[in-house]
């Protein structure tokens, strides 16, 4: 079994405060601290347990900046065998249909059975890379995976669906799959093993080496556009409920039930 | 033995000097957390000579039980370190990669950005904001650099530990620095989890860091910081202080004095970390005996024999199997409680932490507080 | 501008909220810049779910086939291309949802269309559709605007709105499917129920965490009242995995579980350090404590800084009564 994983470096924001920059186009992100997206990180392990079980390889995919490359160490420190990093400031990242269309080209043409990635990135939420991708490659796909059997050229999957329930479906291979948070426990990477990693392959490619034309991945070939970015007016500032105690209880309550949170 | 030997050459045995051991029981009579757990170090000292169940030993729970307080290392009359034991077993599991996700967490933090507590390096020092603070650059001299400990830099109940320690070194006059963002985690604790990769590697950057400013000494305010660079960085070029030494320099030399009365009973516990372990007893508790109007009782068990918090050995991030008994922190405040203490005096970041939980589990508030040393004598400083 | 595309989501022979949200939103769409409100179907034999849709949609677009007796992705793919080609709606809404997020990302890619994720309003600007997303789990919000030509494709958030009262009575179309044959390569097999076993808190979807601010175990009761009264599991801080009021896997922190659930209620619990790294993921936190500078709050969505003890019997009275 021959496994592609992608992978993607993102700032924890959760306790950070995030401030627009002068471009109005980005966040300063000079105090944030950057790790491997959540999801990914169990495509990883995901990726891993299944060439512990049946063999094969795990190549690593990353679309980021140098600063990336800790993160696909740690990966192959796990276990991945080698790793490409697209490093193009042309890409533009914004968009995840073209972020798809360079993963492809960076897969299509190689030796695959599967390709994982995980179902959501921390900092855009778009959920949209991986299932793009499988269309690129004109490969069928899974969202939301929690649970993989392989099969002989097929694999069964579990998705995720709200309250509880999956989704059971089968593909055939190739095929690619998002993983869900929580699949399994992804393993620690020892620094030991960081280290030896260093030995395997981490090749650094462009839009050029992938035979891909900015004109295909760049700003202004995306057909939807960034205007700007603004904080919204309540953000991570609670909202003080006053009143008596007891009142403060009921709109507590309606709120809960009437913000469709219960 | 060639001390130069890569480590993996070693075979447990040599490592630890397993035949060494005569199978006394000192180590397990002194244990703190045998009260709690099944901790044996004893038997898993005896047992780690069969090299063949290693692997099933460190997969034993109670082997994430031991704080690292070094309790049986002290009385170990062959000179063996049992802790250093329990440590090997867990860098077993450390290197397959198999730790409890809380422990994973911490060790990557500390790799990624300099800490254990997942954040980021660049917001290091945000608790300096509005404090005047000297910041030094590699290649600048000076008399006392700080160090200041990852957990006093981030975690909001201990930051009034360094906030104070700026204070007084203000007030007082004395050349030092701190280190600023790129200062990074002892890795004392990595080490303590099992994580002898990124020990190795915290050892090798910061000996390099530390040693590229002129200073003096290096100052560290907490004590696993301070028993790290003392006892496990053979190479840096300053000496090594707690910041208790350097506080009752000061108070001798009079470049500061503690002015203002305070009217309590205030019972000093000592660290692990930095007294059992590096036999500082005195310091602090002179720095206490200045404090005007206030009396200094003692613990039954004081100075070596202090009973361990509970705080280290990886124990903030890792739960272990001990649940007999009341965690040694309560018996600890209850204790104070007894001796009718009003402040329970710490110079210990974990220490504050683990005894202010206990405090507050036991219901105490109202009587007694735990104070970090600094953050006791900082406001009765002119 | 021209019609908008509702992809109606259901399940099991329920219709999901998301359906009618989506078509509120197209409703409202519509009102001011005209076009009609189409929702699409996909089913076997769901005819009261048409109808259903045709209260709140201009016309109802239902292919009634047992191709469709279950979701498949893949099938969905295959016939809404042809159904958007050939009525070519402005708009194409499909929820950001399990079932949407498996869909409208290949079919952006197939088709070629803008497509903008995770949808919470949409404004105009310029007499142009501009949809807003966010990044940073809600901490920025960002405009968008689609260039090009029609048909325009968004995925849009659950639960942004409430659904108003059936105003619509659009004519049901039974279509033929275009898709004639199933599809080999991606088969769906069954439904799995999540196992009832043991509470693993980090599965949870809302958690009532207690602190060491309840004080005693005797007050335990009051919490697991309020924890049956919405479905929630309990967890709590270290003081209460330590007090015993809770066993140690139901602890959340840096030493205990990372929870991630949709809901957070924190009671008693002033927050520490440790503890706000193990929920601060929460989609939306709760806190009742009475010490206005406890750092829970910094993390909180929703606070009431007032004695617990007279808040939580309150709150679960007045939620049983909301919940019928």
């Amino acid at each position: 079994m021959n496994t592609f994983v992608c992978i993607k470096r993102v700032p924890d924001t959760s306790e950070a405060e995030v401030k627009v920059d002068a471009s109005g186009k980005d966040v300063d992100s000079s105090k944030f601290s950057f790790d491997i997206n959540d999801a990914d990180n169990y495509a990883v392990e995901e990726a891993i347990l299944i060439k512990e079980k049946v063999g094969g390889t795990v190549k690593v995919v990353c679309m980021g900046p140098k600063d990336s490359d800790v993160m696909i160490r740690m990966a192959l420190a796990k276990g991945g065998d080698s790793a490409i990093r697209i490093d193009d400031p042309r890409i533009n990242v914004i968009d995840p249909l073209q972020v798809a269309k360079v993963l492809a080209a960076t897969i299509k043409g190689q030796e695959f059975d599967l390709v994982l990635t995980g179902c959501m990135a921390s900092d855009d939420g778009n959920m949209a890379v991986g299932v793009a991708l499988a269309e690129e490659l004109g490969i069928p796909h899974a969202a939301m995976v929690k649970k993989v059997e392989l099969g002989e050229g097929k694999v069964k999957v579990h998705r995720e669906l709200e309250g509880g329930l999956s989704e059971v479906v089968e593909m055939n291979l190739p095929a690619v799959l998002t993983i869900q948070t929580g699949i399994n426990e992804p393993r620690y990477a020892p620094i030991k093993g960081i280290r030896m990693a260093q030995k395997k392959e981490l090749k650094v490619l462009t839009l050029d080496d992938l035979g891909l034309s900015e004109n295909d991945v760049n700003e202004a070939a995306s057909l939807v556009e960034l205007k700007n970015l603004y904080i919204p007016e309540v953000v991570s500032h609670a909202e003080i409920i006053e009143g008596e105690p007891e009142q403060k209880a009921e709109i507590l309550a309606e709120k809960l039930v009437k913000g469709g949170l219960l | 033995m060639n001390t130069d030997l890569n480590t993996e050459m070693q075979s447990f045995i040599q490592k630890y000097d397993l035949l060494g051991c005569i199978q006394c029981g000192r180590c397990t009579g002194g244990c703190p957390v045998t009260v709690r757990t099944n901790l044996n170090v004893r038997r898993i000292v005896y047992d780690s000579r069969n090299e063949e169940v290693l692997e099933e030993l460190a997969k034993l729970p109670e082997i994430w039980d031991c704080t690292a307080c070094n309790t049986c290392a002290v009385r170990c009359p062959k000179g063996l370190k049992p802790v250093e034991v329990l440590i090997g077993l867990r860098n077993i599991l450390v290197e397959e990669g198999s730790v409890e996700p809380t422990v994973r967490d911490a060790l990557e933090s500390i790799f990624r950005e300099g800490n254990p507590w997942n954040k980021s390096r660049a917001t290091r020092c945000d608790w300096m904001e509005g404090l005047d603070v000297r910041i030094v650059e590699p290649g600048e001299k000076v008399e006392n650099l700080i160090f200041v400990c990852c957990t006093i830099a981030y975690d909001p109940k201990v930051q009034g530990i360094a906030k104070n320690l700026v204070k007084i070194l203000n007030k007082a006059g004395v050349d030092y620095g701190f280190i600023g963002e790129s200062e990074s985690c002892c890795a004392s604790e990595a080490h303590n989890m099992g994580e002898e990769g990124l020990f190795e590697m915290a050892i090798e950057d910061n000996t390099e860091l530390l040693n590229s400013y002129e200073a003096k000494r290096l100052v560290a305010i907490s004590p696993h910081c301070y028993a790290a660079f003392k006892n496990q960085y053979p190479d840096l070029k300053a000496e090594v202080i707690h910041y208790t030494h350097l506080l009752k320099e000061l108070l001798e030399e009079k470049k500061i004095t503690i002015t203002k009365e305070c009217a309590e009973k205030v019972i000093f516990h000592d660290p692990c970390f930095l007294g059992k372990q590096n036999n500082v007893f005195d310091e602090p508790r002179y720095i206490l005996k200045q404090v005007g109007g206030a009396e200094l009782v003692e613990f039954d068990r004081k100075r070596e024999r202090s009973l361990c918090c509970e705080g280290g050995g990886g124990k903030m991030w890792v739960e272990g199997s001990a649940t007999k008994a009341e965690r040694l922190a309560e018996t600890r405040v209850k204790d104070a409680r007894e001796r009718e203490a009003t402040v329970l005096a710490v110079a210990c970041p974990f220490c504050v932490l683990t005894l202010d939980d206990a405090l507050k589990a036991r219901g105490f508030e109202e009587e007694m507080r735990v104070a970090e040393i600094l953050e006791f004598i900082g406001p009765l400083v002119e | 501008m021209g019609n908008v595309f509702v992809i109606a989501e259901h399940r099991q022979g329920l219709l999901r909220d998301i359906s009618l949200e989506m078509l509120t939103v197209a409703s409202q769409v519509t009102q001011q810049n005209g076009g009609d409100v189409v929702a699409v179907l996909l089913g076997s034999g769901v005819d009261s779910l048409a109808d259903k849709l045709a209260g709140y949609s201009d016309k109802v677009l239902y292919v009634d086939d047992p191709l469709f007796a279950d979701f498949n992705a893949e099938k969905y793919q295959r016939v809404l291309v042809e159904l958007i080609k050939q009525n070519n709606p402005e708009l194409v809404m499909i929820g950001h949802t399990t079932q949407g997020v498996d869909i409208a990302p290949a079919l952006a890619v197939e088709m070629k269309i803008p497509f903008v994720t995770d949808v919470i309003q949409i404004e105009f600007a310029d007499g142009k559709l501009q949809p807003v997303r966010q990044y940073y789990q809600g901490k920025v919000n960002a405009n968008f605007a689609f260039k090009g030509e029609s048909p325009y494709l968004i995925t849009l958030r659950e639960a942004t709105l409430e659904v108003p009262e059936p105003s619509k009575k659009g004519a049901i179309e039974k279509i033929d499917s275009p898709l004639k044959e199933d599809i080999e390569y991606r088969r769906f097999i069954e439904y799995v129920e999540a196992e009832v076993g043991d509470v693993d808190i980090t599965q949870s979807e809302i958690l009532v965490a207690v602190g060491r601010g309840i004080r005693e175990e005797k007050n335990m009761p009051m919490i697991e009242e309020l924890a049956k009264a919405i479905n929630a599991d309990i967890c709590g801080s270290r003081a209460a995995t330590d007090a015993g009021w809770l066993d140690h896997d139901r602890q959340v922190g840096t030493s205990g579980k990372t929870v991630k659930p949709k809901l957070y209620i924190a009671i008693g619990i002033s927050g520490a350090f440790q503890h706000l790294a193990g929920m601060k993921g929460s989609k939306t936190i709760v806190a009742i404590n009475k010490d206005p500078d406890a750092p829970i709050f910094s993390v909180a969505d929703f606070a009431i800084i007032d004695d617990l003890f007279k808040v939580v019997p309150k709150l679960t009275e007045k939620l049983k009564e909301l919940k019928g």
